[in-house]
């Protein structure tokens, strides 16, 4: 009995001598580096994340001893992914993340995020003042991969369906909202849950109405009050909307993905979203008749405001970074060079997203790639960074939150803007 | 030798007995032994007690330490902290509107378990001792479904149904009769805390019953008969004999349920995330939310102290008043 134990014992001590000693043995001869990566785009097949996991064979081609490892998650997700990493310091060693000083600045305060050579990214046509939002005191610490323009997707197909134009004005869709309802159609879907879509609809309406992006900048500046009659009307504007039912009745609790599949399954006949969409023209999650009658148009204009079509809410916003604590930190430069270097032919090719660098339209473009070129190319103003973005990660929730708020109907106008103007009050101090 | 002398023909006892019992006075020496030599000498119950120590120490305590260590600082989770005294708490107590809707809703959740789901849960379970065992098994195994699922399956199970363009409730509705019917269940403010309380109880009500009908099938047979010999109808019989029986087992169910009421999170993460506003918002969501969206890793922390005060503070007075109840029912026994 006893020798029975015993050998089982030492056969124990062996086996994990053996293994431990083989773990040291592979790690020291270096065989294979591991290069940790994350970002917030889940989906590897299709679109911009096909075209990630392309950038990332040829690397591996290009350096046989490495293995990329890929963490991805919706944003809002990501994001609190990224706080957690870091207070653990276990960030990856590169990774897509956002230039606005709510998520990036508090990262290069606390020296997480390695400086890159400004004149090495500069040769690879980035848009101008594209790489310049990544700059903190001076030095470059994330290259941008998108340019984000604020517009409105359109199923052509629905429209013609509840025999509706397509919508110059807000008013042209309020009015059409029994049309559509009466087809058993939602007018307009977003993403409500996360919030954050809800406050860029806030500056662009802003806009809209004073016919200037410049009171939210000066609002957070604290050179205007988000009490002023401008945010007042913008606040009493977009509730209206809802009361009108222009948007999915469930949409606080409508995330993401939820929301853009009413969209692609064609429940929906528009999507309030971003230029980063661009890649449902090609998603083959989506039927053929759907990807067929895809469009884009501006954001509409309000009868009676001062601002145009052509004022774009626009901004760099997807981003990448170097972890300054990665162990492999020369190969995760390199690969961020290769990432500048071949992201938008790959991106453009695909029509995966409209990048921040200077691309060539082809005849093979598709519509809703051509459009969105032209509305870029139309701007006579553009927003910059989104209001949400401009201060502190407390003002950015307290406004999402508020916009939720104001979109259930359980605040009045009145009392949000008393509260954004609290929140960018004490986000200022 | 004869110590170590196995006894022939236990086949039918249960394995550990097989393995004790051969060895049962070894055993009795040994014990012997340890307490008179070793058990008696307060340097090696000193030692022997340092592993349990030391878990209590650093998985318990450790963390409550930093946790009110933060509380006292203005921290983004990263960078530099700032000590900021009592400004978290006096904010939290005095100003934060947020913090006692959250408390607010883990009271009503702990009301609604407690005094409609757990009495339900007890005259069901009460109804299924009395079925034929096959009825009986049948209907337990359906109401334990839920509690076997995942709570991400049950919550996007329940969003989906809520769901107020394809969600079976409204077409349900619909269905019979309310043909213009579209309620965003989960959005409407009018609905969506009534809606996520519906979900954690029925996810919750399986753990429920299983713990009644357990109990309720230890009550002596005996005890019944007398009590119905003395003339106790059964409503008295209940009342009178098989819930005072029951009370250390509704003492658990009921201290069960409050503790899953504070410590609510995935469900109201998945479903609303405390919204529409904060009409939905409980205090570990808030918690978390304030931690790691807002970034105001210090106020997140001031909320964790008091929510742990709370947790304490709760099952010393739930157990406070079943201990009460528990010797005033021994009294009248005397």
């Amino acid at each position: 009995m006893y020798r029975k134990i015993g050998l089982f014992a030492l056969m124990l001590i062996l086996a994990t001598t053996v293994v431990f000693a083989q773990g040291t043995k592979e790690s020291d001869k270096g065989e294979t580096i591991v290069l940790r990566m994350g970002d917030n785009i889940p989906d590897r097949s299709t679109g911009w994340g096909a075209v990630i996991e392309r950038i990332n064979k040829d690397f591996i081609e290009m350096h046989p001893e490495v293995k990329i490892t890929t963490e991805s998650y919706q944003d809002q997700a990501w994001q609190e992914k990224v706080k957690i990493y870091a207070t653990a310091n276990q960030l990856p060693d590169v990774m897509k993340y956002w230039s606005f000083s709510t998520l990036l600045q508090p990262l290069v305060d606390g020296k997480f995020v390695e400086p890159l050579d400004m004149d090495t990214f500069k040769q690879y046509g980035y848009m101008a003042g594209a790489l310049e939002g990544n700059v903190y005191n001076g030095q470059l610490y994330g290259i941008p991969v998108s340019a984000d323009l604020w517009v409105i997707y359109v199923n052509k197909a629905l429209f013609e369906k509840a025999g509706v134009p397509l919508p110059e004005s807000w008013e042209d869709i309020v009015a059409s909202v029994p049309k559509f309802k009466a087809q058993g159609i939602i007018p307009m879907v977003t993403d409500g849950k996360d919030g954050w879509p809800l406050c860029e609809l806030f500056d662009n309406i802003q806009q809209r109405i004073s016919g200037s992006f410049k009171p939210v900048a000066d609002a957070i500046d604290r050179k205007a009050r988000y009490t002023d009659d401008n945010f007042l009307h913008t606040a009493r504007y977009i509730q209206n909307l809802v009361k009108a039912g222009v948007f999915q009745p469930d949409l606080v609790t409508s995330d993401y993905g939820a929301s853009r599949n009413l969209f692609g399954q064609e429940r929906a006949a528009m999507y309030m979203m971003g230029s980063w969409e661009m890649g449902l023209a090609t998603d083959p999650n989506f039927s053929t008749s759907f990807r067929e009658n895809l469009d884009v148009i501006k954001f509409p204009v309000i009868e009676g405001g001062k601002g145009s079509h052509d004022d774009l809410l626009a901004w760099f916003g997807g981003n990448y970074i170097v972890n300054a604590k990665s162990e492999h930190k020369d190969l995760a430069l390199e690969y961020l060079e290769y990432y500048a270097k071949v992201f938008p032919a790959y991106a453009w090719e695909t029509q995966a997203t409209f990048p921040a660098q200077k691309v060539e339209a082809r005849e093979s473009d598709t519509i809703v790639a051509k459009k969105l070129l032209d509305i870029a190319a139309d701007a006579k103003t553009t927003s910059g960074t989104p209001g949400l973005d401009r201060s502190t990660a407390a003002f950015k929730e307290t406004h999402q939150d508020l916009m939720r708020r104001l979109m259930s109907n359980i605040i009045t106008p009145e009392a949000f803007v008393v509260e954004l103007d609290a929140a960018a009050e004490k986000a200022a101090k | 030798m004869q110590l170590l002398k196995k006894p022939q023909n236990n086949q039918k006892q249960r394995w550990y007995v097989g393995v004790v019992f051969p060895y049962r006075r070894l055993f009795i020496e040994l014990w012997g032994f340890l307490v008179k030599n070793l058990f008696s000498d307060k340097k090696t119950i000193a030692l022997l007690s340092l592993p349990s120590i030391a878990v209590i120490t650093f998985a318990i305590l450790s963390p409550l330490v930093v946790s009110l260590y933060f509380s006292f600082m203005e921290f983004s989770g990263f960078g530099a902290a700032t000590f900021v005294g009592m400004d978290n708490y006096q904010q939290l107590v005095l100003h934060d509107g947020t913090f006692y809707r959250a408390l607010g809703n883990t009271f009503l959740l702990m009301l609604v378990t407690i005094c409609i789901q757990n009495p339900i849960a007890f005259m069901i379970a009460a109804i299924l001792t009395k079925l034929k065992d096959a009825t009986s098994r049948f209907l337990r195994t359906i109401y334990f479904i839920p509690a076997t699922l995942s709570l991400v399956v049950v919550t996007k199970l329940w969003v989906s149904i809520f769901n107020p363009g394809y969600g079976f409730l409204n077409k349900l509705l619909q269905g019979i009769g309310f043909k213009n019917i579209q309620i965003a269940w989960l959005s409407n403010p009018d609905t969506a805390l009534g809606s996520v309380i519906w979900i954690m109880v029925w996810q919750g009500f399986g753990w429920a019953l299983l713990f009644y009908y357990s109990g309720l099938m230890t009550v002596p047979k005996e005890l019944e008969e007398a009590a119905k010999v003395d003339g106790a109808n059964k409503f008295q019989l209940y009342t009178k004999i098989i819930v005072p029986y029951l009370l250390p087992v509704i003492q658990s169910v009921v201290v069960i349920d409050v503790i899953s009421s504070l410590k609510q999170m995935e469900m109201v993460y998945l479903s609303t995330e405390g919204g529409p506003g904060d009409l939905t918002q409980f205090i570990a969501v808030y918690l978390y939310q304030k931690a790691f969206r807002y970034s105001e890793y210090g106020y997140g922390n001031a909320i964790s102290v008091i929510f742990v005060i709370l947790a304490v503070f709760l099952t010393v007075f739930i157990q406070r008043i079943f201990s009460e109840r528990s010797a005033q029912s021994k009294r009248v026994d005397a």
